[in-house]
């Protein structure tokens, strides 16, 4: 089911019996009709298997399954919200960005070290979002969180983006990433210009990015 | 009677010619003409007003402003909401209430659980009269209509004001997984009936129910 924006904080999704929705626990603001909101232990759909990957892998954010007949607002401490509709390709996202979504995505963990090896465990940490990353994958809507607005940047072969990493928000598509560090002499003695580690994107998709540099 | 308008979404310019308006104490940011303040113990209420709010911990310092010109308000960077009264009631919470119309009379109510929920306190202020007040919201607020077929659940620490024939009932969904430490965090709800408009902000305050 789609998000209807109602403003940068909120969204409003319509729940029809047979479809079931997550949301992060306690972002419900208000809703109308017949609506449950039952807590999810396994932190979303996959058994205990997937639960057990997700809290092994960190990404355990509490979840909660919305189900029944009605309309539901959302919106979790003032953070602007960003609507993304997937159509069969991949979101990455961290656990902890996600407001709301769609119970027909596949959800995953995948191991960021996988992508650039050494590197992409180092992305982890300069980024400090941990080793780990929630992936949802299919057709579907999904509401992400983000500190200050977000912009969507396309990413199209041959044009490669660079992000700053503590701005990075998520991203989608058929894309790589890694970690280019630019760490000289100056960063040593303290003289750096504060940006030496970027984020690479290339392949095809689009990146979101905030418009700060802090962590929700 | 004093003129309100928005300055962005955050300032609160207000339009005096000679008269007067209630306002949150501090939250004066600028002002041109001639203008005087002068604090108001208990709400402005007088010593019946002074005393119950002592007594329900709805505490408000509010200060009179009157003067000649524009006065500029604004607090912590809260969003802000005009509201205009004919004769009805408003209720808000006393944190959430930046500026009446000196004209509107301000008042304490009783509203049961809820608030204890809304971690607000038992107690709630009430606007009542004609003219126009402003409230305030962590975020820009969305107001959403009541009416009698479609009742409206709100989350407690959402909730910033209502206004109309309302009824209000909180409602619970405590159940043992709650205190297994699984619930979902949204164990209680505001259920309001009747014909009325309630104030919902995109941020929740953080309440014991918010919690379980």
């Amino acid at each position: 089911m789609p998000f209807r924006e109602i403003n940068a904080k909120m969204v409003e999704a319509t729940v029809a019996p047979g479809q079931t929705m997550y949301s992060q626990r306690g972002a419900m603001l208000a809703y109308r009709g017949e609506v449950s909101f039952t807590p999810n232990i396994q932190g979303g759909q996959g058994g205990v298997m997937s639960m057990i990957g997700r809290r092994v892998a960190n990404e355990a954010t509490p979840l909660m399954t919305v189900e029944g007949n009605g309309t539901v607002m959302f919106g979790h401490g003032g953070h602007h919200i960003q609507v993304i509709n997937l159509a069969g390709d991949t979101l990455y996202v961290e656990a902890d960005r996600l407001l709301a979504f769609d119970g027909t995505l596949q959800q995953g963990t995948m191991f960021m070290g996988s992508q650039g090896g050494v590197m992409g465990m180092v992305r982890g940490q300069v980024t400090g979002q941990g080793l780990f990353t929630t992936t949802l994958k299919g057709h579907g809507a999904v509401a992400v969180m983000a500190h200050g607005g977000v912009i969507e940047l396309p990413i199209t072969p041959g044009a490669d983006i660079r992000v700053d990493p503590q701005a990075y928000v998520a991203h989608h598509g058929d894309v790589r990433n890694r970690l280019s560090a630019a760490v000289g002499w100056r960063e040593m003695v303290g003289r750096g210009s504060g940006e030496a580690f970027q984020l690479e994107l290339s392949g095809t998709g689009a990146v979101y990015v905030q418009a700060s540099e802090d962590k929700l | 009677m004093a003129q309100f308008r928005l300055q962005g979404s955050k300032v609160l310019a207000v339009e005096l010619t000679g008269d007067a308006v209630k306002a949150k104490n501090g939250s004066m940011v600028a002002y041109d003409g001639r203008m005087t303040f002068k604090k108001l113990t208990g709400g402005g209420e007088g010593l019946r007003g002074m005393v119950t709010r002592r007594l329900t911990g709805e505490q408000m310092t509010v200060m009179e402003v009157k003067g000649q010109g524009t006065c500029y308000f604004a607090d912590r960077a809260s969003d802000i909401n005009l509201v205009s009264l004919h004769g009805d009631k408003l209720h808000v919470e006393s944190s959430n209430l930046l500026c009446t119309d000196a004209g509107l009379r301000t008042g304490t109510t009783f509203t049961g659980l809820r608030g204890g929920a809304s971690g607000n306190g038992l107690f709630t202020t009430t606007v009542e009269g004609t003219g126009q007040a402003a409230i305030m919201s962590d975020g820009e607020a969305v107001l959403l209509r009541v009416t009698s077929q479609y009742p409206l659940y709100v989350d407690p620490g959402a909730y910033i004001a209502h206004q109309g024939k309302l009824q209000q009932k909180l409602q619970s969904g405590v159940n043992f997984r709650t205190f297994l430490g699984e619930g979902s965090g949204e164990s209680f709800q505001i259920r309001f009936e009747g014909e009325g408009l309630v104030y919902v902000q995109p941020s929740e305050r953080n309440t014991i129910g918010g919690d379980l």
